[in-house]
């Protein structure tokens, strides 16, 4: 009978079930997104349990649990005013930035002899680093030098005080936002136009369709994913907004400008606060992820 | 067993070598380098001679700058990047002068004590204006060495106070009542009567601060309890908001100006008397100045029977916790906050001395007149809230004050929340 027990069997990659080698090689990238994913956010976690305070590097760090969820959600006012400023950046810039994003993509798609003109305007505003753009936008909104200023001087209106009355103030970052924002729309769309049949519109016409029905009919319904993959990127980076506010304003006049990014930015690099930073942090982290849940849904819906 | 005896006799030579070769190194071609750090406003262009001056006089040191941001938040958040993260790279930095007990508690500053060569520290301290002295030590350890004074002033147009023959202010009434007289005759709708701060900057919480004391308010009093939510913190308020909307003599948009803005627009000649710190002095008398020759300094003024108050200010030279090469940092920063290195940033940035005999100096009087009445000011000023918490603190005052100079806030509400807010931290 011992003779018969099987050879002990050697075997090579290739021997392996279909699922177990995909396992396999799944494992680097599993590896490096813990990595780069899981740990930190794990991390941040941890952190946002803790009274930790790196402005005292000697003090030990004290678990208190949810306190500081707890005190930002009920008791500290500038939380609040800096969600309210968040979301209203992304109520304003998010469609402001799909409506001209739109705009631009259908003109770059028009049948011009020099389409390059109109492709190069589209890429340089996106191509400029946020913050540079928000320093360049507050010297054009200066009260004493500033370029449209001295446009409105020339037509005789008097100077305004764009820095320093509140909606003013937050309605020149959300123009910002949205001229830098809309050329990344305008480009995920003017990708999405491309694929869209032209016999579709030759069609239409030859039905007696008016370019605004064809507009409505056609050109919208087929660009849908891509608006909607427009909307998921642009949401979520609206939510982190920071750059443009903290060049234009740095959050004033009184807090008026300040954005959820911003707070948890003075909480953690000016203050040292990083526990309570970190709870900031996953507290905006959980608006992104119920914003994205969202709009996955929206797309899931759309499949069905 | 061998081997092991190998060991032992080529570590025990090491061991004695090592030591000669070191010393004998710096003596051949050692050469070290430190870096120092400043910031843009501090005038990197007037430290180089003085840091020149150090590496001929220790021909075995390199002492490079580095400049970072212009404000004082902004070279805080520099520094704290790099010192949390235990960064070697910086040696010397020069801190304001409300950072000491911040920098204490984190273990940023190395305390210089042991670095003074046998001379007792109170010897060493007893050499500059007392405030600056008391400044630098913090639980009993010396953390700093104070590098230049600081104060607010009130700069004017000698020029055109002449015109309208009138005198530099001494309350503020006068100066709101000069600057309306100005206004009106000069009919010039680029002038400013009266410019300050009003930013959510550092500099804007003595805005503040300086007529909130002269009104006779006291933000920490006993047992670190915060009062602000009283007539003082009202009438100062109501004070600058009267400037700007009822008097019209500061400008509207004052919630948007910055220290250096502040600076410029009196420099172009766009404003009759500002309130600044003494840096402005030597740029107002530099070629680029369209006000050259044209402007006079004067204590602040106070309320009418009050008594003055004005914010201290100032810089300090300490040496990182995490530099590689202390003894030589410490020994610049000596250099640096000694006769010489005040001397020198007195004459050519109009820098205030930290060192009281400096203030009669000829060389230093010719360069800056008015420094002759700067001495009762700087020893009487007075400090903003000192906390390793600082950060926070200032960030509660400048928002709030920004908020009611730009009319989001009214200042009942500004001081409620200040009080509050701020006994959190300082409790």
């Amino acid at each position: 009978m011992a003779n018969t027990a099987p050879k002990p069997v050697r075997r090579s990659l290739g021997d392996l079930s279909e699922g177990t080698l995909g396992t396999l090689m799944l494992l680097p990238t599993a590896f490096l997104l813990c990595l780069i994913v899981v740990y930190p956010v794990g991390r941040l976690v941890y952190i946002s349990l803790f009274d930790w305070r790196m402005n005292l590097p000697n003090a030990v760090p004290q678990f208190i649990g949810f306190e500081h969820y707890i005190y930002a959600l009920t008791d500290d006012p500038k939380f609040w005013e800096a969600v309210y400023n968040t979301v209203l950046i992304t109520v304003i810039t998010v469609p402001g930035a799909l409506v001209v994003g739109l705009g631009l993509a259908l003109l770059a798609n028009l049948p011009f002899k020099h389409r390059w003109p109109t492709r190069l305007a589209l890429l340089l505003p996106w191509a400029l680093p946020l913050v540079f753009a928000g320093l360049i936008f507050r010297w054009f909104f200066n009260y004493d030098y500033g370029l449209v200023n001295d446009i409105l001087a020339r037509f005789g209106i008097g100077k305004v005080l764009w820095g320093t009355e509140p909606n003013l103030a937050f309605a020149t970052i959300c123009l910002v936002i949205i001229w830098k924002s809309s050329s990344f729309m305008a480009m995920i769309l003017l990708a999405g136009l491309q694929t869209i049949p032209r016999n579709l519109y030759e069609a239409a016409r030859v039905d007696g369709a008016t370019p605004w029905q064809c507009f409505w009919k056609i050109t919208l319904p087929m660009l849908m994913p891509s608006i909607v993959v427009a909307l998921v990127f642009r949401t979520i980076t609206a939510i982190q907004t920071f750059d443009i506010p903290y060049a234009m304003t740095g959050g004033g006049p009184g807090g008026t400008t300040e954005t959820l990014a911003m707070y948890i930015h003075k909480t953690t690099i000016d203050f040292l606060d990083f526990g309570y930073g970190s709870a900031l942090a996953m507290l905006m982290f959980l608006v992104s992820l119920v914003a994205t849940v969202v709009y996955l849904r929206i797309i899931q819906g759309d499949k069905e | 067993m061998m081997l092991r005896r190998t060991f032992v006799h080529a570590a025990t030579a090491a061991a004695v070598v090592a030591p000669l070769a070191l010393a004998a190194l710096p003596a051949a071609a050692q050469q070290t380098t430190l870096r120092v750090f400043i910031g843009g406003q501090q005038r990197p262009d007037v430290m180089r001679p003085l840091m020149d001056l150090f590496q001929q006089q220790n021909p075995g040191v390199r002492v490079e700058i580095e400049v970072g941001g212009a404000t004082s938040e902004a070279q805080q958040q520099y520094l704290t990047t790099v010192l949390t993260s235990r960064d070697p790279a910086i040696d010397v930095m020069l801190i304001d002068v409300i950072r000491p007990a911040q920098f204490a508690a984190a273990g940023w500053a190395e305390p210089l004590d042991p670095f003074l060569g046998g001379t007792p520290r109170a010897t060493l301290l007893r050499r500059y204006l007392p405030g600056y002295a008391d400044a630098v030590v913090v639980d009993n350890k010396l953390v700093s060495l104070p590098a230049f004074a600081d104060a607010m002033f009130l700069y004017y147009r000698t020029d055109l106070l002449a015109k309208y023959n009138l005198q530099p202010p001494k309350t503020w009434e006068e100066t709101v009542a000069h600057a309306k007289r100005i206004l009106a005759g000069e009919n010039n709708p680029n002038l400013q009567g009266l410019n300050f701060q009003g930013a959510p900057i550092e500099g804007t919480n003595c805005t503040f601060l300086i007529p909130f004391w002269q009104l006779g308010g006291n933000l920490v009093g006993a047992n670190n309890r915060v009062t602000v939510n009283n007539d003082a913190g009202r009438g100062a308020f109501q004070f600058w908001l009267d400037a700007m909307r009822v008097h019209r003599v500061s400008p509207p948009n004052s919630a948007e100006v910055r220290t250096d803005d502040t600076r410029l627009q009196f420099q172009n000649g766009n404003v009759a008397m500002a309130v600044l710190w003494s840096y402005g002095w030597n740029l107002f008398q530099s070629e680029q100045s369209q006000v050259r020759g044209r402007v006079g300094v004067v204590p602040l003024p106070t309320f009418q029977g009050r008594q003055s108050a004005t914010c201290i200010g100032g810089w300090q030279w300490a040496v990182s916790s995490f530099s590689r090469n202390k003894p030589q940092a410490a020994a610049l920063v000596q250099f640096l906050a000694g006769g010489v290195g005040s001397k020198h940033l007195a004459i050519n940035a109009s820098n205030l001395p930290v060192l009281p005999e400096l203030y009669r100096d000829p060389d230093v009087l010719r360069a800056n007149p008015w420094f002759e009445q700067a001495l009762p000011v700087v020893i009487t000023a007075r400090s903003r809230p000192v906390t390793p918490r600082y950060p926070e603190v200032s960030e509660i005052i400048r928002t709030n004050v920004n908020g009611v100079i730009a009319g989001t806030k009214t200042p009942q509400a500004a001081l409620t929340e200040m009080e509050s807010r701020l006994q959190r931290v300082m409790r």
